[in-house]
């Protein structure tokens, strides 16, 4: 029976259209409330910025190839540590922290809930193992589908039913929580150190290609009823002249019947946004990709900003990954996995005097800014790919500041300086658009009806900042801001005070939440399938679902399918 | 009677889960699927060296006690120690695992794992140059070049060839069984020729195998997957190959770095490579470059030799410039079924794989300094706890000595030669028989093990052990702590 | 200048990165004694471990008295002053000073100098493994000072050298001197072990005495009469300079005596 009331704080949020007015909010027993008793704890808001609990819709936090970067990287660790403490265990950074890390780290920049990007299926139970290791957040994870055999097989065959069932029934098993799509039918083709140069290239030996993939699994992802749409990495990403490609995609999706909600989300699109055609005449295509977007709504989107700093590029696009090996030499690791994906990684530096990582930076805020709705476009750094998540408020600060942007632009390379499109935009991200940004869009393209709003039933997850709108100009007093955002006065999770002035002061365990999907007919598990599975894998069917003994705290969701 | 279905194996890093076990009256009567040193393990784990009750070392030897007894002494130990080291790990479950860090990290000690004496050397060189590499069913089903470097799988991974590599039908490629049959039987004829010829001349001792280095062979002109074996002598497992190179011992390192030269298009000015004609590796270095998919697994040849950590960077960065001409992957045949899961949680939750030194109140990883075989020989530790491992058999005698010249506590099911040393002995439950849990695999796939058998009366799991000794630790630092405060008062 | 003396024989490891030159400029001794260090898990201050006293030398220099072999990371990261160690010293000594010296009348432990970016360290007695070396996964080795040792160097040593310069006196070093260095230069006056220089792209190691085996990635270059080591220094051949390494399409040198490597007769028919 616990009371909590946020008193007279500046409130944003954006779902239920609150934009900045001074109220209360009344949560009990973990819930947001429309009002407690006099018994409840107050929390004194006044002259703070009150919004819900962030959300971050793609951090590579946990899994196989996250924890393959850590171990390769003793040299990224030793740089930051993190004591144990009477309330925290002890762990390390940089860019890819340990899992206690981790979870501090979000919280106390006012993040509660995350979500896992990459998941190959046959790994799964390591990415929950991890999960259940980051405290003080709700998480999940994204199962990668785009080319595991069985949806490759389905989806040429056109049996987009049968496709669907399979879809569902590896949601459960894996206890995902979204269909994962990252460079289709190149991660096939990297088997065998191949890859698809376009969305009309065919998978060898498989007779398929990436538009088939990616439109398929976006009508089966209708079909599903899933709560978040596709979510997609593209093809050619990071390759000079890729936003042909990507114009490309968003044309083809928009074959799949559109009711309203996006059919598909382009992850990073930073990375999927480049111009000219070598490294020579490296440029940006902010304006072309945004151009489209402004006109079209079947899609949304996340940055992948750049950071400058020394990060660790991981992503399932195998084949990428290789090729940053051969530009850097830096140390590579490939990790294909049987049947289902390959993966990469590779320790990767953003330098401001490189012309092509200054227009990398330049291209990100770009897109932000020149797509007119924030709904549409969200904040992340694709972490650690662009950056550690824990530069976000620096990110926040470019968005919000034009002085900001500028004072970063002008230490950076002249060549990226002369083609930045920045000193002609003037757009300065409000504090309501932010937390559009950074918690409303990403709740409402996940689905997650109890994330993201300060609404009556949503989960008592807020993030309490140091800023006064009325008194505090963010635009010219970025460096306040970007401090106050680092740092949260308060993060609620679940209706208790987890940190207070920056300093984790409570625990959560913080729960995963996982798809159940209802098919009306169950995915046909018979001794036929068995035996294939046996063929495919090389272990055995018993052993590959993730059972309830992985996830220490559970919020399965259960959708009902229209197949 | 009741009959279990894809079981897991707790022994090898293979991690068979196909093993079909019969259970009866609470003892595994028998096996299928499994090799021979898998049915041994699930037929005679009840051996006479089981420990069935705690045990604690007075005057001079070792006496039953209760569970509270033992785990009050092991936790005044470990949490007064100055720089406990808490070794083993690699024959128990991932969920005890995590407590063993928590417990490390809570007396300010050093965790490390079997990888110290076995593959650490693999993780040093991945540190360095990291590694191009995949999971097992990438093999199976593409690899059409197997070469084993520096390990027999014939004897340590017994089933490793015909689960993953040579023998195995995958998608792309298939199985060399029956070629492998037929050239048996062949060998077998020659074989009784040559017997036969030395009767004949009246000799009763067959004649010494020299050491010559032939050629490569025409069968690797094949279609079909092949195989090479490198190795210092001719295992078993280089019989079955179709082309085995002798390398000079504590030479691989030149060998891979010749080899690295030849597959660049780059010349040698010499005319062999330990002790291997540099015409032959010419043929070598085409046959790695021409192949669709390649793969070198490798083992103690090449992390226990000169060089150590080196050999294993040499291969990986011979495979990554393999990988600029065809598809090249490499993976460590890990050993014991479970030290891959000891690095991953390691990881995750400290960031480090092995020898993860706490002292200062936050992670640290050394090599050399911070791994408890070289805390030991310096005589840097005052405690030690010895889980799921059997150092007293295997670490070198100077390194035991000073192990028992402080207090040592021993978790395994079995009275081995550590637990004879010991001051304290906590009998546990096996891992994958007689409790459930988690294990990874040696490409990093995790696999669920089962519980087939209930462990004997009154016998806890790893787990469960160590979490009474972890609340015990904190119990006895909360209460100094504030007996500190009051003596400051 | 500060003098310390260990107060006993250290059997766990003691972390001391406070003495350091730049730490204790400024400082009054009592300051300096309340410092705080570790011995194994247990923090400490500076006087628990040493007698820390003051002599009436103005001077930015430490003198340690005594064996602190056990003792770890002493002038970190140091810019100015001098520290002189009349004993054996622990690990990561010196581990990426920026300046001034290094005495040790002793034996230097592991990770001597890591990464050390200016200064000398001058080593009378042997050092270990990982002389100069970048630690686990980075390549950021030694870029410039001097480092001086009379006796033998570990394994592993001058890794990924990027600067500057290793005399090693002693009789051997241990394998893989050198490895995937840049620039700088090593000399060897006496014995160098296997794998010299595997995987360089840059820079030079000279080699007095016997080269133990040289890889076969190198290929010969030339024959020359001397070489430089440094401004105020030069190395007596004939000296067979050999080129690699040629897995990384590398352009470091390696000088072998001619006189001391008739072993190496044989690269002759390629001059």
């Amino acid at each position: 029976m616990t009371e909590v009331i946020i008193k007279n704080g500046f409130v944003f949020d954006p779902i239920n259209g609150v934009k900045g007015e001074n109220m209360d909010i009344s949560i009990k027993n973990g819930k947001i409330v429309q009002k407690v008793t006099h018994n409840a704890k107050v929390i004194d808001a006044t002259g703070l910025t009150v919004m819900p609990g962030g959300v971050d819709i793609h951090t590579h936090i946990a899994g196989g190839e996250v924890n393959t970067g850590r171990m390769i990287r003793p040299e990224d660790h030793v740089k930051d540590t993190v004591s144990k403490t009477a309330m925290t265990r002890s762990g390390t950074g940089y860019s890819i922290p340990s899992t206690f890390v981790t979870g501090y780290r979000y919280s106390q920049m006012g993040y509660t809930t995350v979500m896992n990007p990459s998941m190959a299926p046959l790994e799964a139970k390591h990415t929950h193992e991890e999960l259940n290791d980051i405290p003080l957040v709700d998480k999940a994870t994204y199962p990668l589908v785009g080319d595991w055999w069985f949806v490759l097989e389905y989806l040429r065959k056109g049996d987009l039913e049968e496709c669907a069932r399979h879809v569902a029934w590896m949601m459960d098993i894996t206890k995902g929580y979204a269909i994962k799509i990252v460079n289709p039918g190149g991660l096939e083709s990297w088997g065998f150190g191949r890859n698809v140069h376009s969305i009309d290239d065919q998978v060898p030996n498989f007779c398929i290609t990436p538009r088939e993939i990616m439109v398929g699994l976006a009508k089966v992802n209708e079909m599903l009823n899933l709560p978040h749409s596709i979510h997609l990495h593209t093809n050619n990403l990071g390759l000079p002249g890729n936003y042909s490609t990507t114009l490309e995609t968003m044309k083809a999706l928009e074959k799949v019947p559109y009711n309203g909600k996006p059919v598909a989300h382009i992850t990073h699109l930073q990375f999927s946004s480049f111009g000219g055609d070598g490294w020579g005449n490296f440029k940006s295509a902010a304006e072309e990709i945004s151009s489209y977007i402004n006109a079209h709504n079947h899609l949304t989107f996340d940055m992948g900003q750049i950071i400058f700093t020394d990060t660790t590029t991981m992503t399932a696009d195998g084949p990428f990954e290789f090729t940053l090996y051969q530009l850097s030499g830096h140390k590579w690791v490939n990790s294909d996995v049987e049947t289902e994906t390959s993966g990469g990684i590779i320790p990767f530096q953003y330098k401001k005097n490189n012309a092509v990582n200054a227009t990398q930076w330049s291209i990100g805020l770009e897109l932000a800014l020149l797509i007119k709705d924030p709904w549409k476009m969200m904040m992340t750094t694709d972490h650690p790919n662009a950056g550690p998540f824990f530069s976000y408020p620096r990110i926040l600060a470019w968005l919000t500041s034009k002085n900001a942007r500028m004072a970063t632009l002008k230490n950076c390379n002249k060549k990226a300086q002369k083609k930045s499109l920045l000193p002609s935009i003037d757009r300065e991200i409000t504090l309501y658009e932010l937390a559009i940004m950074t918690r409303a869009a990403q709740a409402k393209a996940l689905g997650l009806k109890h994330k993201g709003h300060l609404g009556v039933g949503a989960d008592a997850d807020v993030a309490i900042f140091n800023i006064n709108p009325e008194t505090t100009d963010i635009a010219r007093k970025y460096k306040t801001a970007r401090k106050a955002f680092k740092n949260a006065a308060y993060t609620i999770k679940d209706g208790q005070i987890v940190v207070k002035d920056g300093e984790v002061v409570g625990h959560a365990d913080g729960r995963t939440m996982w798809l159940n999907v209802k098919t009306a007919e169950p995915c046909r598990i018979d001794e036929e399938m068995k035996s294939k599975f046996h063929q495919y894998w090389t272990v055995d069917y018993d052993n590959y679902p993730v059972s309830d003994h992985y996830v220490k705290v559970k919020d399965p969701i259960t959708i009902k399918a229209s197949v | 009677m009741s009959i279990i279905k894809s079981v897991t194996c707790p022994i090898c890093g293979c991690l068979c889960d196909d093993i079909e076990l019969t259970v009866e009256k609470n003892e595994v009567v028998k096996v299928r699927n499994g090799c021979a040193i898998c049915e041994s393990k699930f037929i005679g784990y009840k051996g006479h060296h089981r420990v069935k009750t705690p045990l604690m070392r007075k005057d001079g030897k070792l006496v039953p006690v209760s569970m509270d007894e033992a785990v009050h002494a092991t936790a005044e130990i470990l949490a007064n120690a100055n720089y406990p080291i808490l070794y083993g790990w690699s024959s128990t479950s991932s969920e005890a695992q995590r407590v063993g860090v928590e417990l490390t990290e809570e007396v300010g000690g050093i965790m490390d794992n079997t990888a110290v004496v076995c593959h650490g050397p693999s993780i040093l060189g991945v540190q360095e140059v990291g590694i191009p590499t995949c999971t097992l069913g990438q093999i199976r089903h593409r690899a059409d070049l197997i070469i084993y470097w520096g390990c027999d799988p014939w004897s340590a991974h017994p089933r490793h060839l015909e689960r993953y590599t040579s023998f195995t039908e995958g998608r792309f490629e298939n199985s060399e069984w029956k070629a492998f049959m037929q050239k048996l039987k062949a060998q077998a004829g020659q074989k009784k020729l040559e017997s036969a010829a030395r009767i004949e001349i009246g000799s009763t001792h067959p004649k010494p195998q020299t050491c010559t280095v032939p050629g490569m062979p025409q069968s690797m002109n094949k279609s079909g997957r092949k195989l090479i074996v490198v190795d210092v002598r001719k295992t078993m497992s280089a019989e079955m190959a179709d082309y085995f190179i002798q390398v000079q011992p504590n030479k691989d390192y030149e060998l891979m770095q010749a080899l690295r030269v030849l597959v660049n298009d780059g010349e040698l000015d010499v005319d062999s490579v330990a002790g291997v004609p540099v015409e032959y590796l010419k043929d070598v270095a085409d046959a790695l470059v021409n192949c669709e998919f390649g793969v070198i697994f490798f083992g103690m040849g090449l992390t226990q030799t000169a060089g150590k950590f080196r050999n294993i960077e040499i291969a990986i960065q011979l495979v990554r410039d393999l990988n600029s001409r065809t598809k090249f992957t490499i993976m460590p045949m890990r050993g014991h079924f479970n030290v891959t899961g000891a690095n991953v949680v390691s990881a995750w939750q400290s960031g480090y794989p092995y020898g993860v030194d706490f002292s200062l109140g936050y992670p640290r990883y050394n090599p050399g300094e911070t791994t408890c075989m070289d805390v030991l020989l310096r005589e840097e530790n005052d405690a030690s706890l010895v889980i799921a491992s059997d150092p007293g058999a295997n670490f070198p005698k100077k390194a035991v000595e000073n192990m028992i010249k402080h207090p040592l506590i021993v978790i395994d099911p079995h009275m081995n030669a550590t637990s004879m040393l010991a001051d304290i002995v906590f009998p546990s439950a096996f891992v994958g028989i007689e409790v459930e849990g988690t294990a990874y695999r040696m490409d990093h796939v995790p696999l669920p093990l089962k519980k087939v058998v209930e462990p004997p009366k009154g016998v806890l799991s790893d787990e469960e052990i160590l979490t009474k000794i972890l609340e015990e630790v904190k119990v006895i630092k909360s209460s100094s702590k504030k007996s500190t405060k009051k003596v400051e008062a | 200048m500060i003098v310390l003396s260990p107060l006993r024989k250290f059997t766990y490891p003691i972390t001391a990165e406070c003495i350091n030159p730049d730490v204790f400029q400024g400082k009054e001794i009592s300051e300096i004694a309340k410092l705080p260090v570790f011995e194994g898990n247990k923090p400490k201050t500076l006087s628990d471990l040493f007698k820390v006293e003051k002599d009436n030398l103005d001077t930015p220099t430490i003198t340690i008295n005594g064996d602190v072999s056990e003792v770890r990371r002493i002038g970190i990261g140091m810019k100015k002053g001098e520290i002189i160690i009349n004993g054996n010293v622990g690990m990561h000594l010196g581990e990426k000073m920026m300046g001034e010296k290094i005495t040790v009348n002793g034996n230097a432990s592991q990770w001597a100098g890591c990464s050390m970016k200016k200064g000398t360290i001058e080593i009378h007695g042997n050092a270990g493994d990982y002389l100069a070396s970048p630690y686990r996964g980075s390549t950021d080795g030694m870029k410039g000072g001097k480092i001086v040792v009379d006796g033998d160097v570990g394994a592993d040593s001058g890794c990924y050298l990027q600067g500057g310069l290793i005399k090693i006196k002693g009789n051997n070093t241990g394998q893989f001197l050198g490895f995937h260095m840049s620039k700088g230069t090593i000399h060897v006056e006496k014995n160098a072990s296997t794998r010299l220089g595997a995987n360089m792209t840059g820079g030079k190691i000279i080699v007095s005495g016997t080269l133990e085996e040289l890889m076969p990635s190198f290929t010969i270059d030339t024959v020359k009469a001397k070489v430089k080591v440094d401004e105020t220094e030069s190395a007596a051949g004939p000296f067979y300079v050999f080129l690699g390494d040629l897995a990384e399409k590398g352009t470091g040198k390696i000088f072998a005596s001619k006189a001391n490597n008739p072993q190496l007769k044989s690269y002759e028919k390629y001059l």
